[in-house]
């Protein structure tokens, strides 16, 4: 038996605009953390199509080397001749494919978009702690995205070291032959700094203070964990960067010495500041995304999350950890072999929890009743190729075998794993998901599944034979791999990933369609199409200016499908008030 | 949030909500942001100790090129600043809006929040501006961000006698000095510009009282920080 | 809230502060000790006075210690940053 819902939806929140909003303020200077959200979502779409585009002129170089790509004739003598892709624009490629889809994609789709959405709704608040701060964190991305994006229009073009921008290349115009490129990059990557850290602050401030009555803190849903615990780690790892970038910036333009080491500087300095950020930031490219699968897959087998409390202490346990093992991306780099054991064990030990993880979620489906809608689909995909690009990941751990494949396609094989089989897939079940409270609307699922399909077996196609390569010794932002005699046998290898990766890119085409189809003309979306138990579906689709008029009370945590208690449903909202709970104790009702 | 009413106390705001760090979200706010500048210095400063560590010829002698004594006044400067800082909270906490009051049977007066916020600017903005003084003196004696200029008065003295002026290294020592240096003082400058700002359109207007000195508390805790970060960046540059 | 507590003399610790500063100048330049040992003492004078700051103008020795925590994480991250990276140089 359930009771009728104690929330009430409004217009207004604590900062009650009265006033109608202009059309500037309420959608292009809004301190709406759900517009702010959306904002985001456009953007980083972009910058992933573009990161996509970046790819797909990299794939024709390797898989046709020295042919004209079809469209080069557009592209400047800088960057093409007669159509064929030159080593010079080549590299500037891989440079910025890595960077834009780092930084400026699946960073801002996971954090800037789902932590600004998620978390005042799903804790039962009516916006974000700093909500004009919020609002500064949006426009400074976009701001470091136009910085990073003008790079290519530059003299000399984008930078050519790769999106880790070793020293002592990246510090060295007259070696890279990147000079404004650099420079740009460097002030992207401290703007884009500053963004994250107002926006973790943000993040984390509301999630400790501003819980609604009864969210007590196991009673969080994973995403909201995940989200938070990112952000612990976002606001601690992102400014080391900024100091490097820094460095980096006055070694290359008023020719200090920091990575010099004819002058007594380190290059390897920069190889350590920039990868004790980079670990971190790799864990917060994907705990959102395991946070976010949690919700989806406990929705879509109707039953509570398998082992809440480990989940949760997994999540802790990964963040703390990455820490302490960012010198697995050095072991090839000359640095002292002992340190290199202890972060041999370090990393052998973070796949622990990550496996405890993916154990839970197939603990959660198994005997489930599972619904293969379009996000629990891509849920599944995720913990399927996350376990791949894991297992990987602990062969590369161990450092005699990281000493033949560091810097070859095995290494491209597994982050592409982790972070397009497992972070991309998340997104391709989160946007569908959160779709009805976003936008008002549903997505087509019958277009969804046909992307679904066509990408996970596109996506395996492109990316497991990279194992293969890599185990050949095909190395990693090589221009032409047809010079060297060994690689000449897999050449045919390359062509099919090429084909495979053009047929992937193909096929995004739905996604997008999709999108942007179902703003306008997807099914009106009801209040809680999934049946789900978050907060965020007790309130109207799309989700109205300040939430809730009165925050809700919490009774209960947000895994609870097929409860008894509810009684013919087969879930159990978190803000339903049964007659035998009892009021939080800072409960409205007083 | 209920509406807050004019005698609401937001030091310990009436919110409907979990019971969280138990202080209120700008101060817990302003606590995170300071845990990742932490993060910032640490990257610069730790880069400085890590290089040092490595170099193999002699580091500069403290004194050789940079004035220390100059340095420890402005050190001090700082610090008082950071105790005005604190007697501006605690004048406020006791509701001294005012400037200054003459207190019976004593000489001296008793300040408000206003005189010891303008004290503390004060001594901010001349903490920046020996900072500048000191930068122009230095790069005019030959010190430069990429090491002693050619030619300049410190490349003599480093020929002459390169232990003491770690000529060797002196390249990396003049890049790690502005740059640490540099920060910092871009830090207190932002601390001052933003005491300014309060101090024009709250403190003056009196819109501060003791239910409600959060911006004084917050913008205090980023100042008593960059206080703390100087103390440290002071021993380890000026006096090792 | 912050606990209820007796407000520190901020003076005092303004001269407590005075005093430290001319001892560091003063060991930095005058005393004749070991170059090693002075590292260590004016670095350990360096950390009393910022706790002294962080403690009694930052007021964290009167808040909850989940406050004094959020401060304190970054420091063993930057120990751990430091000292890996030297110990990987002495080779």
């Amino acid at each position: 038996m359930t009771s009728v819902a104690h929330a009430t939806p409004g217009a207004h929140g604590s900062s009650a605009h009265h006033a109608p909003m202009s059309f500037w303020r309420k959608y292009i200077f809004s301190t709406d953390h759900k517009i702010i959200g959306i904002q985001f979502l456009f953007v980083s779409l972009f910058f992933l199509l573009l990161g996509g585009l970046l790819a797909m002129q990299i794939r024709w170089q390797l898989g046709f080397p020295g042919q004209p790509m079809p469209g080069g004739g557009i592209l400047p003598e800088s960057m093409t001749s007669g159509g064929v892709i030159l080593p010079e624009y080549y590299i500037q490629l891989v440079t910025m494919h890595g960077t834009f889809m780092v930084f400026f994609a699946i960073m801002p789709l996971l954090m800037g978009v789902y932590a600004n959405f998620l978390i005042p709704l799903k804790i039962g608040t009516h916006d974000m702690a700093f909500p004009r701060i919020n609002m500064w964190s949006f426009w400074l991305a976009l701001t470091a995205g136009m910085i990073m994006l003008a790079g290519f229009f530059v003299p000399d073009g984008a930078p050519r070291a790769g999106w880790t921008m070793y020293a002592p290349l990246s510090a060295r115009p007259d070696l890279s032959g990147a000079t404004y490129g650099q420079l740009l990059w460097c002030v992207s990557i401290v703007v884009l700094g500053l963004s994250s850290v107002l926006g973790s602050v943000n993040y984390i401030t509301t999630v400790i203070n501003h819980r609604a009555p009864g969210m007590t803190w196991f009673r969080m849903p994973l995403s909201v964990w995940a989200l938070f615990i990112t952000a612990i780690l976002a606001v601690l790892a992102l400014p080391v960067l900024q100091g490097a970038a820094i460095m980096l910036l006055f070694d290359q333009t008023i020719h200090t010495h920091f990575f010099d080491p004819i002058a007594g500087g380190q290059a390897l300095l920069w190889q350590h500041l920039f990868w004790f950020f980079g670990h971190p930031e790799v864990y917060i490219l994907i705990l959102p995304a395991m946070g976010m699968v949690s919700d989806i897959i406990a929705n879509g087998s109707r039953k509570p999350i398998f082992g809440y409390h480990s989940m949760v202490f997994a999540i802790v346990g990964i963040a703390f950890l990455g820490w302490i093992v960012w010198g697995h991306h050095m072991f090839m780099s000359g640095m002292n072999p002992t340190l290199g054991s202890t972060f041999m064990v370090s990393t052998l030990l973070i796949s622990v929890p990550s496996a405890i993880k993916v154990f839970n979620w197939l603990g959660t489906m198994w005997r489930g009743n599972l619904h293969f809608t379009v996000p629990m689909l891509n849920a599944v995909g995720f913990v399927s190729m996350f376990t791949i690009g894991g297992l990987s990941g602990v062969f590369m751990a161990a450092t005699p075998v990281d000493m033949h494949i560091h810097d070859t396609y095995f290494i491209v094989a597994h982050l592409h794993y982790v972070l397009f089989g497992g972070s991309l897939f998340a997104l391709f079940a989160a946007i569908p998901y959160w779709y009805p409270k976003m936008f008002g609307r549903m997505m087509s699922e019958p277009i969804g599944k046909l992307h679904f399909w066509l990408t996970f077996v596109f996506y395996n196609l492109t990316f497991f034979p990279m194992h293969i390569l890599g185990m050949g010794g095909h190395m990693r932002r090589i221009y032409d791999p047809t010079q060297y005699d060994f690689l000449k046998w897999m050449q045919p290898l390359n062509r099919f990933i090429t084909l495979a990766a053009f047929g992937l890119f193909a096929v995004q085409i739905l996604f997008l369609f999709n999108f942007l189809w179902s703003l306008k003309r997807g099914k009106k979306a009801e209040q809680n199409p999934w049946h789900d138990n978050g907060l965020e579906w007790s309130l109207p689709s799309p989700a109205p200016h300040g939430n809730w008029e009165r925050v809700p009370n919490v009774y209960r945590g947000p895994y609870e499908f097929s409860a008894p208690e509810a009684g013919s449903s087969d879930f159990l909202p978190q803000h339903v008030k049964l007659a035998t709970d009892k009021e939080p104790a800072g409960s409205l009702q007083r | 949030m209920t509406h807050a009413t004019a005698t609401a106390d937001m030091m310990h705001p009436p919110v409907p909500a979990e019971p969280g760090s138990g202080v209120y979200s700008n101060k817990l706010g302003m606590w995170i942001f300071l845990a990742s500048d932490v993060m910032f210095f640490t990257a610069l400063i730790g880069s400085y100790i890590i290089l040092r560590f490595g170099v193999t010829q002699p580091w500069a002698q403290p004194n050789a090129v940079l004035n220390v004594p100059l340095t420890a006044f402005n050190t001090f400067l700082l610090i008082c600043s950071s105790v005005s800082m604190v007697k501006a909270y605690a004048a406020i906490v006791d509701g001294k809006k005012y400037f200054l009051r003459p207190v019976p049977g004593k000489l001296l007066r008793d300040g408000g929040l206003k005189f010891w916020m303008l004290v503390t600017i004060i001594c901010g903005a001349a903490f920046v501006g020996v900072q500048v003084i000191e930068y122009i003196k230095l790069v005019g004696e030959g010190f430069t961000p990429t090491g002693y200029r050619e030619g300049s008065l410190l490349a003599e003295h480093a020929l002459g006698d390169p232990v003491r002026f770690g000529a060797g290294v002196g390249g990396l020592y003049g890049s790690s000095f502005f740059t640490m240096t540099g920060f910092h003082g871009f830090h207190v400058t932002c601390g001052v510009v933003s005491m300014t700002y309060l101090y024009l359109t709250k403190v003056l207007p009196e819109k501060y009282s003791p239910q409600d000195y959060r911006g004084i508390e917050v913008i205090g805790l980023y100042w008593h920080f960059v206080d703390l970060v100087w103390i440290i960046l002071f021993t380890i540059v000026y006096l090792i | 809230m912050t606990t209820e507590h007796v407000r520190p003399n901020y003076v005092l610790i303004w001269l407590y502060l005075f005093v430290l500063t001319v001892a560091e100048v003063a060991l930095a330049f005058e005393l004749p000790i070991s170059r090693n040992i002075k590292l260590l003492l004016l670095l350990a004078l360096a950390v009393w006075k910022a706790l002294l700051v962080a403690m009694f103008f930052m007021h964290l020795k009167f808040e909850r210690w989940r406050l004094r925590a959020i401060f304190m994480v970054p420091i063993p991250l930057a120990i751990i940053l430091v000292l890996a990276v030297i110990t990987e140089k002495i080779w």
